[in-house]
């Protein structure tokens, strides 16, 4: 039982992970603590609910597509929305996310109605492992495996592509970026829809094993704290740890506790963390 | 000279029409004028911590749920009074929030901000779990009001105005003392200030403390008008995103700013609800997105032109040149 729930946490923790990567990329590069970062997720998840029910397409073939058309949406919001107040204090940000936030839900709800939403999948009963003690699902495998190369990916076009350093280097010093001819404004745009991106992709691949409704993108945004503040902001092994171990408090808590007290807990140890170690659990703040 | 008695004159105005108003519209736009006071206290309260001293506090609803919920406990449970309950109801929240400033108001920005949403989400899953005193998630019912329907239309109005008009007052006077003048310092330069020899800590403690209490009474008095509350309208994110709203609308750190705002904001909000009750909160978000991009500093530091200008330059800008002028 608890070694199921474990391998079962720390399978979903890849996609909590993706979350926190995204979440914490903005969130370290620009100082906005983007509250509709949930919402992308669910955007993600109902463009890959809309491909599985009109043409068949697995959702996780839609991926790529998914993650195209958040990059192309986040792009321009980004590009002339947020950048004329990306440099105001955090109140401003806080409130023109939230706005947006509130806004892309209630589109949703006209768009896919507020039922419960999710997919069935031909080889959703398929296991890729299955013993006495524990069972490994094919899909749970298959997401967990899809989240970590795309987290691969990311770490990837961080270090080793021009825009991925020009992002670093933004975040580091954003004079020092601009004097060096970074054009930031586009470099901001880029940020926020490489977020975007990850987050619709997290969300195509929770639809297989979760239901969607409009009101997710607001539930699921908590957790998006937590794991960016336990991971410390912009690392993305800081994102694995943090999605890892909100994972496996959820899944191993589920068996030790009921839910309002997971619950409690989770907010109180947020705070904790945030009072006594800002820089997350691994210890580095920024990139 | 001539300028004051145009401002006395106003004042006067509004005090009659505010006095006289619900005495000749029908009941519903006594509790749409009520309500709209009750943001306005809640934006004004959360103007003195937000506002003036830099802290964005987004989880204050916290205040707001404790206040309604000493309310409801101390009256059902322990069969209080009303006026003795609404005291305790400030008291605890103020005691809350000298705790909460202690461990919190170590953070800046954006961690501040989170750490009182996770502050606020946390008190709300105790009220949740502890279902025996709070009624947990199915909510609490409060006594009504005795008396006629009118009567209590008519009683929570005033109640809702006398504490706006403190507020306001409260609020008006921290542009001219010295509690106002380190809270300033604090947004200013908070290092500088406590190099200035101003004890950060202990005025950052005060000012949310009075945010607090403002806070917690509106809550108070909340419980009592609705007479019956659940965790999750008053400890509710949206009502702090309308608060931040009503304040960069009417203008950060300025006395009238937040009351103007209120006014604007749910007047607006009230409109398209009844008439497009499924696009409200698409056009909420749309009206928050567009407020905060064209007039991030607020519509009484906007430089009006023609009459209205007049009006404001001459009514509502007065008081707050100081802010104006600090601002820069």
């Amino acid at each position: 039982m608890i070694i199921q729930a474990a391998i079962n946490g720390i399978f979903f923790g890849a996609v909590y992970a993706m979350i926190g990567i995204g979440f914490s990329l903005v969130w370290g590069v620009m100082g906005i603590v983007n509250l509709a970062h949930g919402s992308f997720i669910m955007i993600g998840a109902y463009i890959s609910f809309t491909l599985f029910a009109a043409y068949g397409l697995d959702p996780f073939a839609s991926i790529p597509l998914v993650m195209i058309i958040l990059f192309a949406l986040a792009y321009c919001i980004q590009r002339f929305l947020i950048n004329k107040v990306v440099r105001g204090p955090s109140f401003i940000t806080l409130t023109f996310t939230f706005g947006l936030q509130i806004l892309i839900a209630n589109l949703c709800l006209l768009v896919w109605r507020a039922d419960y939403r999710s997919v069935k999948l031909s080889y959703s009963s398929a296991q890729l492992v299955e013993s006495g003690v524990i069972t490994i699902p094919l899909v749970r495998f298959g997401i967990f495996a899809a989240a970590i190369l795309l987290t691969i990916l990311f770490y990837l076009f961080m270090r080793k592509t021009r825009t991925g350093i020009a992002i670093n280097a933004t975040a580091l010093n954003y004079e020092g970026a601009r004097t060096v001819g970074v054009d930031v404004n586009n470099i901001y745009a880029i940020t926020f829809a490489v977020s975007a991106a990850l987050a619709g992709a997290a969300g195509a691949l929770m639809l297989p094993i979760t239901s969607m409704n409009p009101f997710f993108g607001g539930d699921i945004i908590n957790k998006a704290f937590v794991i960016s503040v336990l991971g410390g902001l912009g690392s993305t092994v800081g994102a694995l740890v943090g999605g890892m171990t909100l994972s496996l408090a959820e899944t191993l808590g589920t068996v030790f506790l009921p839910s309002a007290a997971q619950e409690l807990i989770g907010f109180v140890f947020f705070v904790a963390v945030l009072v006594f170690r800002p820089q997350g659990l691994l210890g580095k703040r920024f990139y | 000279m001539k300028r004051k008695s145009l401002t006395l004159c106003v004042l006067a105005l509004l005090a009659v029409i505010t006095i006289s108003l619900p005495f000749l519209v029908s009941g519903f736009w006594v509790r749409q004028f009520t309500e709209i006071f009750m943001y306005a206290i809640l934006a004004s309260a959360l103007n003195i911590i937000a506002g003036y001293t830099g802290y964005t506090a987004f989880g204050n609803m916290v205040f707001f749920g404790m206040g309604a919920y000493t309310v409801a406990i101390l009256m059902t449970k322990a069969n209080f009074p009303f006026a003795v309950a609404f005291v305790c109801a400030g008291g605890i929240s103020v005691i809350a929030a000298v705790l909460l400033g202690m461990l919190l108001l170590r953070l800046k920005g954006q961690y501040f901000a989170l750490g009182t949403t996770g502050a606020m989400l946390a008190v709300r899953q105790i009220v949740d779990i502890w279902s025996d005193l709070t009624g947990g998630t199915q909510g609490i019912s409060v006594p009504r009001l005795p008396g006629t329907p009118y009567f209590a239309n008519a009683f929570f109005y005033f109640f809702m105005l006398a504490l706006l008009v403190v507020t306001v007052l409260f609020v008006s006077r921290l542009h001219k003392n010295r509690l106002g003048y380190a809270f300033k310092a604090i947004r200013a330069n908070e290092e500088a200030a406590n190099v200035m020899g101003i004890n950060t800590t202990k005025y950052k403690i005060i000012a949310w403390s009075l945010s607090a209490f403002f806070t917690g009474l509106t809550g108070a008095v909340y419980a009592y008008w609705f007479s019956y509350i659940e965790s999750k309208t008053v400890f509710d994110v949206l009502w702090v995103t309308n608060m931040f709203v009503m304040i960069i609308v009417g203008g950060m750190g300025t006395v009238l700013g937040p009351v103007v705002g209120a006014f604007l904001l749910q007047t607006v909000s009230r409109y398209f609800w009844s008439r497009y009750m499924t696009l409200h909160l698409g056009i909420l978000g749309t009206i928050i997105i567009f407020a905060v991009l064209c007039i991030p500093n607020g519509i009484l530091r906007v430089r009006w032109k023609g009459i209205t200008g007049f009006l404001f330059e001459k009514f509502l800008a007065v008081k707050n040149a100081g802010a104006e002028k600090e601002n820069r």
